[in-house]
């Protein structure tokens, strides 16, 4: 392109003018409190006290033998990961069956979105009352066909309180991973499939030898979002378990929230979050430089 | 079309899935069956037709709730915040995009970092920032953060349409002696009009429906979005009313829920619209 600028170097009144809100409010109200963040991770500011005091890597040092945040940090992953399996595969199917529907498309997919656009409190709210010992849905109707036993205390139970974060999380956004799948088919084009028919390719064999590889931009970008989507993990946890029972569902944020909001600790806090922060980017390089690589091979 | 076609279209996979696509959001359906009826009839027989159809849950959301309020609350947050966005970020994008290209490019980069920031990261040093300019739980607090925090995305969206626009029209303006903020205005911000309507869905919806960011900026004040009513409400009773959840639940996602039946098409490509890259 010969002049790739509109503006002409003169052009920097305007510049400001329409760059310069923006640039404002963006930097002060999210760049500068990531950048403090990073300065207060050094003190040992409780967020109440006029003077920080400087305390060097001390807060890091802490969070090296901190027993809650190695916890936390085993809850996030493990919920994460079913996310993660549920959100690449299991909406991966979900898609390609969608797509193989002749009538009736529409509305199945505005039906498997529908939970998307709820608020999280919502979701909440309504696993709250599925899961609920005495009067939830699901063990009535358990109990109503004879299998009282198997009744839990789904959201109470250290042992089903993961699936039940999960089950949440799974119901609420399945349909926007689904959506993201399904415009990838509509690129798939019709030639692959006729030629497919022409061999005599069952639906399996469409499914893995073209549906799959034509997916894979896809299943990088899933696979990145439901990542990020897992370890952010903390709305979800407010508004339902609040960390409990015990301490066995405070994710990485909910630890965080709960240091810094809750506990006054801030400077720690900020250690913390800023631990996640460094974490959180090297997973999706990581993620997209070795998908890059396997697309190549595809 | 003739009979047998229909027949034909509808074979076992579309009933198949059409019955998981109702099994999926039965939760809601049986939120809407249980907001007409009593708490102990719920508790009974969450499955049954209500004996007695009774609207009280729904008088209750704004007498012992009070949720009128809030709702109003959420509305005018919603317009604010969409208004600031709408004008500021496709300025922004635009300024960006017709820039020399290493400046353009850095400013871009300065954007993109804003994608991958979690509220967990900002919270607590946010909380700090508004309490030193003495704005700490106000409406003006939340409305700098949310338009602030959606900054990044929508600058995003709209420097990616807006690399679909021919420069031509605005070289125009340009010979014509139009200024660039004028140029901006008059000829580029009419065709960003798809875009606008995506960011006005995402964000309309984001903040109507958001409980944790206005939760936590605006803090014990009186003053409340309509979730944040809603779970404090809750959040203070000691027995469970599973009637006034439920009616609550169906409330507050009725006007989102007729825009979606509404809208469809529009809502599942502006909620998608920042994750493809």
């Amino acid at each position: 392109m010969g002049n790739a600028s509109t503006f002409g170097r003169r052009g920097w009144p305007a510049s400001l003018i329409l760059c310069g809100p923006a640039v404002v409010l963006y930097g002060t109200f999210v760049v500068l409190p990531a950048v403090l963040g990073f300065a207060y991770s050094l003190t040992d500011w409780t967020g109440w006290t006029a003077d920080p005091n400087f305390v060097g890597l001390d807060n890091f040092r802490e969070l090296a033998g901190d027993e809650r945040f190695a916890a936390a940090i085993r809850f996030t992953l493990s919920e994460t990961w079913m996310i993660v399996a549920f959100f690449t595969f299991g909406s991966l199917v979900l898609a390609v069956l969608l797509d193989r529907l002749r009538s009736v498309k529409g509305i199945v997919r505005g039906l498997f979105f529908y939970p998307y656009v709820l608020s999280i409190l919502v979701a909440a709210l309504l696993f709250k009352y599925l899961c609920n010992y005495n009067h939830g849905a699901i063990n009535l109707l358990l109990r109503s066909v004879g299998l009282g036993e198997w009744a839990q205390d789904w959201m109470m139970d250290p042992r089903w309180v993961g699936y039940f974060i999960f089950a949440m999380v799974g119901w609420s956004a399945a349909g926007f991973f689904t959506t993201l799948y399904l415009a990838n088919l509509q690129t798939i084009p019709t030639e692959l499939y006729e030629a497919a028919s022409l061999d005599g390719a069952g639906p399996l064999s469409v499914f893995t030898r073209i549906q799959l590889p034509m997916l894979v931009p896809t299943v990088t970008t899933n696979l990145v979002l439901a990542t990020i989507f897992g370890i952010n993990l903390f709305g979800q946890i407010v508004v339902t378990t609040e960390g409990g029972p015990g301490y066995r569902t405070a994710t990485v944020g909910y630890y965080i929230y709960w240091l810094g909001v809750k506990n006054n600790r801030q400077g720690y806090a900020s250690a913390v979050s800023f631990t996640v922060f460094i974490a959180l980017v090297a997973v999706a390089i990581v993620q997209v430089a070795l998908l890059r690589r396997r697309q190549v091979q595809l | 079309m003739s009979q047998g076609r229909i027949r034909l279209r509808f074979g076992w996979l579309e009933g198949l899935m059409l019955l998981a696509g109702a099994v999926f959001v039965s939760p809601c359906l049986l939120a809407l069956l249980n907001a007409v009826k009593t708490n102990p009839e719920i508790i009974r027989d969450p499955l049954a037709l209500p004996e007695r159809w009774t609207l009280d849950n729904f008088k209750f959301i704004f007498t012992g709730m009070k949720l009128a309020r809030p709702m109003l609350n959420s509305l005018l947050m919603c317009a604010g915040v969409i208004l600031c966005l709408v004008t500021i970020a496709p300025m922004a994008a635009y300024s960006i995009m017709r820039r020399k290209m290493a400046t353009g490019r850095l400013l871009r980069v300065f954007f993109l970092i804003g994608l991958t920031v979690p509220f967990q990261i900002i919270m607590v040093p946010l909380l700090k920032l508004f309490r030193m300019m003495d704005i700490q739980f106000t409406y003006v607090a939340l409305l700098l953060h949310y338009v602030s925090w959606g900054l990044p995305l929508c600058v995003f969206i709209y420097s990616a349409f807006m690399a679909t626009i021919p420069r031509e029209l605005e070289e125009a303006a340009a010979i014509d002696g139009c200024g660039q903020v004028s140029t901006f205005w008059r000829i580029v911000f009419p065709l960003l009009t798809p875009c606008t309507i995506t960011v006005i869905i995402f964000w309309g919806l984001w903040i109507w429906n958001d409980f944790m960011q206005a939760f936590i900026v605006m803090g014990p004040t009186r003053g409340q979005l309509v979730f944040v009513q809603l779970w404090k409400f809750l959040n203070d009773q000691y027995v469970r009313n599973w009637n006034h959840i439920f009616a609550g639940v169906v409330v507050l996602s009725l006007p989102v829920t007729v825009l979606y039946v509404i809208m469809q098409r529009r809502f599942v490509k502006g909620l998608t619209a920042g994750a493809v890259k």
